[in-house]
């Protein structure tokens, strides 16, 4: 079993990798930990956080889902309108790595739902990053942190 | 037609209310005016912050105006009201007593503006006794540095936003 910790200003949060279901995406995520970025808060899918993942190797589409549920951890390229008011015009999307701490919420593009590699669970701390993060879209957001354990 | 200001964290907008095509909830917005608040964005609706009307500023109003099928343009100004029976799961981010009933202010500052998931949401002209929005007002100078502050919300936190009358 492959574990990675997660922190989101004082929350911490474990979730196990599906390294059977996503073998080359696991695989890559390995490759990029740890992750300590901005945490940015989705503003189109409801409960999300994510992390800019700045690497220029393409993540494969695998293990994809559009029904995401709570304590998904998914990796997928969001479409860049959605991530900052203005952009590279020649970039459309940024690969980015994130979670669903709440219900009332689904990942979307800018027709419909959006397939996302699905790469592990949170099987502890949901809980402590559900309230933490209502908490940062009051009072800012802090960083977020991904590392193996 | 009548004007509004707003202003938030020292940047200001003008918008126009549409007095010609919603007259009532433009006088029933006219005469809350001045609102402040804490604003917050949105999660949903992509590009939107919300000012929620508290106390004795709360509007229930009923629907007006042509229905618009969701569609939503940057720069528009929309009543928003939901039941308490229509709560969207935990609202923590919200203070308690907006947590169940809301009542707000939506300002689309940008691209793209209700797009998302919100732009699926089936409640969405589901009857005016559980969601009524309703375009009331446009932005007529909308400057980049207020946008700037709308954006600086998602990431920053609440900022404090008045509404007021422009008096000519």
């Amino acid at each position: 079993m492959t574990r990675v910790k997660i922190t989101l200003g004082s929350a911490e949060a474990l979730a196990e990798l599906d390294v059977e279901g996503a073998p080359k995406t696991t695989s890559w995520l390995k490759t990029v930990l740890p992750v300590e970025a901005q945490a940015i808060h989705s503003m189109e899918n409801g409960r999300e956080v994510y992390a800019l993942i700045d690497d220029p190797q393409q993540v494969p589409e695998e293990n994809q889902t559009i029904y995401q549920c709570v304590g998904d951890l998914v990796v997928y390229y969001k479409p860049a309108i959605f991530v900052k008011p203005t952009w590279p015009r020649h970039v459309r999307s940024f690969l980015v790595v994130g979670f669903i701490y709440e219900r009332q919420s689904a990942i979307r593009g800018m027709s419909g739902p959006l397939a996302t590699n699905l790469v592990g669970k949170i099987t502890e701390g949901i809980d402590a990053l559900a309230h933490e993060a209502p908490r940062m879209r009051r009072e800012g957001f802090g960083e977020i942190g991904i590392s193996l354990v | 037609m009548r004007k509004l200001h707003f202003e938030l964290s020292g940047a200001s907008a003008i918008a126009e209310m549409h007095d010609d095509v919603v007259p009532k909830t433009c006088d029933a917005v006219w005469d809350i005016l001045p609102v402040e608040g804490m604003s917050i964005h949105a999660n949903w609706a992509s590009r939107e912050i919300m000012l929620h009307l508290a106390g004795e500023k709360i509007l229930r109003l009923p629907p007006e105006g042509p229905p618009r099928h969701g569609a939503i343009a940057p720069g528009d100004i929309v009543y928003f009201w939901r039941s308490p029976q229509m709560s969207q799961g935990k609202q923590l981010a919200y203070s308690s007593e907006f947590q169940r009933e809301l009542s707000e202010f939506a300002i689309f500052y940008g691209e793209p503006s209700g797009g998302g998931l919100n732009a699926q949401d089936p409640t969405r002209g589901a009857g005016a006794d559980l969601e009524v929005t309703t375009l009331f007002a446009t932005f007529i100078d909308l400057p980049s540095e207020f946008t700037d502050r709308c954006e600086e919300i998602r990431h920053n936190g609440l900022k404090k936003l008045i509404v007021k009358r422009l008096e000519t």
